[in-house]
This record gives C-alpha cells, structure tokens and sequence, in this order.
C-alpha cells in the first residue's frame, strides 16, 4: 500500500515537470486576454490556420491581469495583453506594462481611440444607449443620460452596480464631458431612483426592461441587439442619447490590445496585431459582438447605427485611465451602490 | 583578529542559527519551522504592504470602509452559523439517535454538499430564482405577482448559500461526536423523566459543545474567507472589498491594510475558539461504550425525518444537481465537449493531488511537533499555520506570486506558486486533522517502540504512520475536496494555457454559457465523490474499531 503511495508522488511530480517543460514552445505568444473567450477565439483559429503561430489564451478578468503583469515585471511569460476596457489598457501604459507598437501598423486607427505613445490599440468599441421599452409611458422627456437622474423615473431605471467597468468607464466620459458638479447630482439622483435595487449583469437589464418590469436602462448597445436577436419581439428600443444641438454626444468605449514590455516576441506580436487591424480581422473581432470596428472605412454589422451617423463624445480613450480613480473616488463619495 | 571573528568565518552565520535551533527543538521542530515559515510567507507580504501604507490610508479605510465592512462581515458570519447550526445539529441528531428507511443514504445526502464551491451554489441558484428560473416558475405560479421573488443579492441570499454549502462540516463533526458518545448519560436521564427534547438540550448539547463549536469555526472561516458567493452576489464583505482595492484601484496597500484587519479578526476568532475548546473536553472511557440498538422511529416519525431532511437536500444537493444534469445533457447533445473538457478535467485531478500530497507532507511536523510536546511555541507554530483560512485567495495568491518570483525566480512558470498557494491556503485542514489523529498517540507507546530497538525512522515508519494512516487520509481527502474546488488562487496563479474545472466554470459562467459551465460543475462534483466516499469508509472503519 505505501510502496503505491509513493510511486504516486513521483508520478504526480513528474507530471507536473512535464506539464512545466510542454508549455515552452517557439512559434507560440500567449495572449493575457480579459476579453470572452467565445469572442476571440474564432478569430485566433482562423489567425494560426493562416501563419501556423499558435496563440495561447489566458483568460482571467482584465484587472487581475495587468496586476500578474505587473507584480511579473521582466519575468512574465505574456507577449499581449487584451482587455475590454481602454481604462484598463491605459492603466497598463502607466504602470509602464506595454511597449510602443509601430506606428506604421496603427496608424489606420484613429489617435482618439489609442494611446498617444502608441503603447496599446482599440480594436473594437461600444456605445453607451438607453434601452427603451417601447409601451412604457411619459418617457418623452429622456433626451440625454442626466435625464436619467429625473425623479418621474423613481422605480422605473435600470442601471448595473457602479463596480461594473462599464458603468465606471461611461462616468469618466460624462464627468470629462461635463464636470464634477453636474456628474454628482446626476449619479444622486440615480441613487435616489432606484431605490436599493440594482442589476449584476447587462442582460438583466435588458430582459427586465423587455419584460416591462422596468422602463428605461443604461447599456452596452450590442446587449440590446444580443437580446433582440434570441427574441425579435420584445417590445425595446434603442434611444441613443445627447444628441441635441449642444448634446455632448454618446460614450464610447474601446476593447483593445497592448504588447508586454517584456515579450521576446515582438516581431511575432505585431503580426498577430496587423491582423487584427487588417479589415477582415477587424470584422471579425467587433463582428463577433456586434461592436464597431475601429478602422475607418469597416463597417459594423448592419443592425446596428452606423458609426458617423450620431454624435459620439470627444473624449480620448485614454482618459478613461488617466481619471478612473476619480471616478472611483467620485463614486465611494456618493455611496453609489 | 579575535577568537570570534575567527569562528564567525569557520560556520557561517545562517549555519549557526540552524544548529541552535536544532539544539533547541530537535529536528522535528526544525521541519516545522520551515513549514510555518513558508505558511507565514503571504502574511509578511500582508505585514510589509500594509507598513507602507501612510497614517491618513489608513484613516480613509477606518472613516469609510471599515465600519461598514465589520458589520456586513460579522453580521453574516453570525447568521450563516445560526443557519449551518439548526441544519448541521438537527440532521445528526437525527441520523445518529434514530433508526429510520435509508438512514445510510441520508448520511450521504448530508455530505454530498461539500462537493459543490460556493461559486457554483451562487451561480445556479441566481439562475433559478429568475422569472424563468424553475423557483422562480414555481414562486409565481404560487404567489403571484404580488409577492416579489426572494431577492438573493442581499445578506439573506449569500446566508442561504454559505449554509447550504458549509453546513455539513457541523453534521459530520457533532454526528461523529454523537456516535463515539455515551448514551448511559441520555438513558440515566430518560429514566429520571426527562422528555426527549429536555435530554437533547440538557445532555447533548452541553456534551457536544466540542464538536459543535469545530464546526461552526469551520463554517465561519470559510465564510471570512469566502471569495466565489460573494463576489457572485456582490455582497461586501473584507475579501470582497479586498479584491477590489487591489484590482479596481490598484491600490495593494490599501488592500494590504484591509487584510490585515481581517488577519486580526480571524485571529481573535480562532484563539478564542481554540480557548473554549481547551476549557471543554469531555472523556468517555472504553469501558462505558457500548452499541446501543437505535430507536426505531415510527412511520409517523419517519415521515417527519425524510420531510425535514428531503428538504434540506433539494437545496443543498438535488436542484442544483438536476440544473447541471440537464445543461450537462444539453451541451452532450449538442457535442460541445471536445477534448480540451477532458484536459481540464484532468488537470483539476492532478493539482488537486498533488496540493493534498503536499499538504499532509507538510502538515505532519507541525501536527506532530505539537502533540509531543506541547510548548508556547508549537501552539503559536498551530496558529500561524491557519494563515491559509485567514487570508483571502486573491491576497494569498499574491503573497506567494511575490514570494516565488524574488526568492525562487527559477520555479517560476511551472506549477510551483499555484501548489504552493494551495498547500499554503489548506494547510490548517491537514493540521487539524493530523493533530486530532495524532492525540490517540500516547508517548508511551512510541517508548515502547524505542525500548523494543526501533529507531526513530523506524518507529516512525512502524509505529506512528500506521496509527494516524486513518487521520493521514481524513487530511488528504479534505485537502483534495478543497483544492479541486479552489477558485481565486488559481485563476491568479495557473500557469498560462493550464486552466483548470473552477476556471472554466468561472470563464463560461461570466460569459452566461451555461451549457459550458454545468458540465464542468457536474465533473468537479463527480471527481469529489470518490474522495468523499474514502473519508466516509475510513471514519466508519474507525468507529467500529472502537
């Protein structure tokens, strides 16, 4: 019996120097990917069935990550990093995490939407829209996202929990767009209207207000067109908000990739990078959810407002890092649930 | 050049040190404190953050978070107790003092929980408390639309889950107390007059007051340390707060500090269960226990026991297991397993033995270094081994991170920091459980094995291993279940492209995949059971050898 025992631990032992020794392989980039896998890798199929570079995912939330990626520093074994948030992407570039990519690879993506030092690239952005049920009633005053703080809508809202990146990413807009002041009456105001009772997902959001239970919600555009897709018939709308004459526009956010400032494997990286610049990776990358291409010229899926055809915030992507712990300040001041 | 200098250059300092130290506690103690000093390694991390931290960090946390963080804290540590307490006593009790129609399946059912994560408790039962949920189906076809659905983002959800899943360390502990205990006690008081309920509040609840306590500690510092239903059900608790200091802000030493409140509370905690324990050990000698025939219930009571005990299964094992069935079934038909579902499969298997190998390796010279002789330090040695049910995952994960990349750099990459944050986080379980094996060890019978010509190697090999091989196996089975089950350290620390069971689980369920995340949950459950069923023969053989 112990004789077995023992020869268990050797085998356990060996199995995992062996497990160690078969990760390292040449023609290979691991990719720390805060994005879904379900999205990426179609996409990272089709990439290694056309240059034979095989891609590891390692898939984790975006924030857990770039910590690896710092307390690594020289000894990280990534050569990418993809998150969904440009908050997070521009955190990387200032803890000093990615490395500048050729300019002449990114240069088909506009600066707003990349960082100014080149150290990441958006690949993919979102929208920041009301999502309407169309039955409901005395809706027609919402014009903007502040109306969203208006107490006829008390019990009536539908907004995630203010630790949602999303959520913390479209205040940073709001507060760069407008200021301080205006942003804090508005969140107290959320507060006030919806009394406690918060959504944990997007979806949800969308399904309650499909279902009536609620009338109006703040999202990401494609989980509207994700729930429209599953049931054609739900009674919602898209209302894409501030888009009056001095409207600051709808709140955009990027999913995008940086390469580690320690990756052996630049040249190998950046291939991976052109292709997903390249038109019909960046069809596919968005594609796969319904997003907006970042290159100028690819168009999103058909569904969807075409980019150009409403007014979008000016704010640099970047912002989203460089004042995201004062949207988080802003929102410990409130108490925002 | 003086006499000293000249033997300062002969040994080495750290030599020095070393030999003291072996002078002092022998060898074995030597072990231990390289064991302990390895345990303690997330701890110095915590220390050291949490130092850099300025005096106005840490008054921001005490005026804005702590308070509110104390209360959501405790506030569901007691009610999780109070709820594991009615659940975990009263099926025991049951199981042990009654003799009813599948009183062996019963058993079963009330340990099957432990082989769901608290993750996936929340995941599933958020699922079914939906509209379209089957609770949710079944609570509007009864109630209506005028009564609201049970709301489970809020302190009474995460209760529900944390006691579902954490209430069974109280059956297992109080029904093996109540086995191993003497009924002459009940019966002298049955024939003084006393009813059954009266016997149950004034004999056995006092006598199982041990065993009643173990577990509790057991279920609350899962709940200190819980990571998956918290976070799931965004309910702030230190862990919870924690990771998002460190991964919302970046913020490590504010995240430090926060741990370090939460190390103290976790201390304060144990060191006073480990008081009231001290004070609270009753002895049964051999010759008063005997097998007493069970009570055999009527069919009236065996109505009663099936209905209070069927009910606590269909939360706390039969909806969730039929949830994964089903969506399990879904994605065989729609042949969404391919082989990479096995790999994670196996990996899940090969971590989760090798950190429970580990473990009882490393928990035996702490375990045995304190039942020899028991000292001041060997107790503090005890108490800085349970740093692994302090910490929270994500703070420990980061400690070890550290640890091996500035100390052991050459391991990095492979398994080493995952194994060592498991071994590290589950090593106060393998302790535990050696310790209560090792106190059947009188010093005299290892005496009697030296005096018989066995060395220590020897004696060891032939006396002490073979008479705590059951507790041995208690440990590593307890470890195992806890690692396959292990969520945060492992997403932190897996070596890229190893994913394991819990990681997928969490990967496809923040994607809303369920059809991905039920099989996963259905195979980390089915890779427990064997586990489970090994304890449940070992603590059997070792109740009839008595």
């Amino acid at each position: 019996m112990k004789k077995y025992w023992q020869h268990g631990v050797v085998g356990l032992i060996l199995t995992a120097l062996l497990a160690t020794a078969s990760i390292v392989q040449a023609e290979e980039l691991i990719v720390y990917s805060g994005r879904k896998d379900k999205f990426i890798s179609p996409l990272i199929k089709q990439f290694t069935a056309e240059t034979g570079i095989k891609v590891v995912l390692h898939t984790a939330k975006s924030t857990a990550l770039l910590n690896k990626l710092r307390i690594e520093g020289d000894r990280t074994v990534a050569d990418l990093f993809i998150s969904n948030d440009a908050g997070n992407l521009q955190t990387g570039t200032r803890l000093g995490l990615f490395q500048a990519i050729d300019k002449d690879l990114i240069k088909v993506i506009p600066t707003n939407l990349r960082a100014d030092d080149d150290t990441w690239v958006g690949l993919s952005a979102r929208a920041r829209v009301l999502v309407v049920n169309t039955k409901a009633k005395d809706l027609d005053f919402v014009k903007s996202v502040f109306d969203l703080a208006d107490p006829r809508l008390k019990g009536r809202l539908a907004i995630t929990h203010s630790s949602n990146g999303s959520f913390i990413a479209g205040v940073t807009v709001y507060q760069q767009s407008t200021s301080e002041s205006v942003v804090k009456d508005w969140l107290k105001g959320m507060k006030d209207n919806v009394g406690g009772k918060l959504f944990s997902k997007h979806s949800k959001i969308v399904a309650a207000v499909a279902s009536g239970k609620k009338d109006v919600g703040l999202v990401n555009h494609y989980y509207i067109y994700r729930h429209l897709a599953k049931h054609p018939d739900a009674p919602i709308r898209v209302l894409i908000p501030d888009q009056q004459d001095m409207g600051m526009g709808v709140a955009w956010n990027v999913a995008g990739i940086g390469i580690s400032k320690y990756t052996k494997k630049k040249a190998l990286a950046e291939k991976l990078i052109a292709y997903l610049v390249s038109e019909k990776g960046q069809s596919q990358f968005a594609g796969a959810n319904s997003e907006y291409p970042t290159r100028i010229g690819v168009p999103a899926a058909a569904i969807v407002p075409a980019a150009g055809s409403y007014k979008v915030a000016d704010v640099p992507m970047r912002d989203l890092g460089t004042h995201r712990i004062a949207t988080l300040d802003l929102l410990d001041a409130i108490g925002m649930p | 050049m003086s006499i000293a200098e000249n033997t300062l250059e002969e040994t080495p300092w750290p030599q020095k040190i070393w030999q003291a130290l072996a002078r002092r506690v022998g060898w074995l103690g030597v072990l231990a404190t390289v064991v302990v000093v390895v345990a303690a390694v997330p701890l110095l991390f915590v220390i050291f953050s949490s130092s850099q931290l300025s005096l106005s960090g840490w008054q921001a946390l005490w005026s804005q978070r702590l308070p509110g963080l104390l209360w959501n804290t405790l506030s569901l540590a007691v009610l999780v107790a109070i709820v594991s307490f009615i659940l975990g006593v009263s099926s025991a009790w049951l199981i042990a003092r009654r003799n009813f129609v599948g009183r062996k399946v019963a058993t079963w059912l009330m340990i099957l929980p432990l082989a769901i994560p608290t993750y996936v408790f929340a995941h599933i039962y958020t699922i079914l408390f939906e509209e379209e949920g089957w609770i949710g189906k079944t609570w509007l076809a009864v109630f209506g639309d005028s009564v609201a659905i049970p709301d489970l983002y809020s302190v009474w959800g995460v209760t529900f889950i944390l006691s579902i899943a954490g209430f069974s360390y109280v059956f297992l502990l109080v029904r093996s107390a109540l086995e191993h205990s003497n009924r002459s006690l009940e019966e002298a008081a049955r024939i003084q007059g006393l009813s059954p309920i009266a016997v149950f509040w004034r004999v056995n609840l006092p006598l199982l007051r041990p065993a009643i306590a173990a577990g509790l500690s057991l279920v609350v510092l899962h709940v200190l340390s819980d990571f998956g239903a918290v976070s799931m059900l965004r309910y702030q608790t230190f862990t919870l707060s924690i990771y998002l200091q460190m991964n919302g802000r970046f913020d490590y030493q504010g995240a430090a500090g926060l741990s370090m409140v939460l190390v103290l509370l976790s201390f304060t905690f144990l060191i006073f269960e480990r008081w009231s324990r001290s004070r609270q050990r009753y002895y049964a000698t051999g010759t008063q226990l005997r097998q007493a025939a069970l009570r055999k219930a009527s069919m009236f009571e065996q109505c009663l026991i099936w209905s209070w005990l069927g009910l606590i299964t269909l939360f706390a094992f039969a909806l969730p297991m039929l949830w994964m069935l089903d969506w399990s079934l879904q994605a065989w038909q729609q042949d969404l397993l391919d082989e990479s579902f096995w790999g994670y499969v196996s990996n899940s298997l090969i971590i989760a033995a090798a950190a429970a190998t580990l473990a009882i390796i490393a928990a035996f010279p702490v375990a045995f270094f304190h039942t020899r002789k028991q000292s001041t330090l060997s107790t503090s040695y005890i108490q800085l081994s349970s740093i692994g049910f302090v910490l929270p995952g994500p703070v420990i994960a980061l400690g070890v991170l550290s640890f091996i990349l500035f100390v052991l750099s050459p391991l990095y990459g492979g398994l080493a920091a995952l194994l060592m944050a498991l071994v590290v986080r589950f090593l106060p379980l393998a302790v535990q459980s050696q310790e209560a094996a090792l106190q059947n060890l009188t010093p005299s019978i290892e005496q009697a094995g030296r005096i018989l010509g066995a060395g220590p190697l020897e004696n060891l090999r032939r006396v002490v291993l073979p008479m705590i091989s059951n507790g041995m196996i208690v440990a590593w089975v307890l470890v195992f279940i806890d690692a396959m089950k292990e969520l945060p350290a492992t997403l932190i620390l897996r070596p890229t492209g190893f994913d394991t069971l819990p990681v997928r689980i969490w990967i496809e369920a923040s994607e809303e995949s369920l059809e991905l995340a039920a099989p996963a949950a259905l195979m980390l459950v089915l890779g427990t059971l064997p586990a489970l069923w090994i304890m449940m023969r070992n603590e059997k053989q070792s109740v009839s050898k008595v």
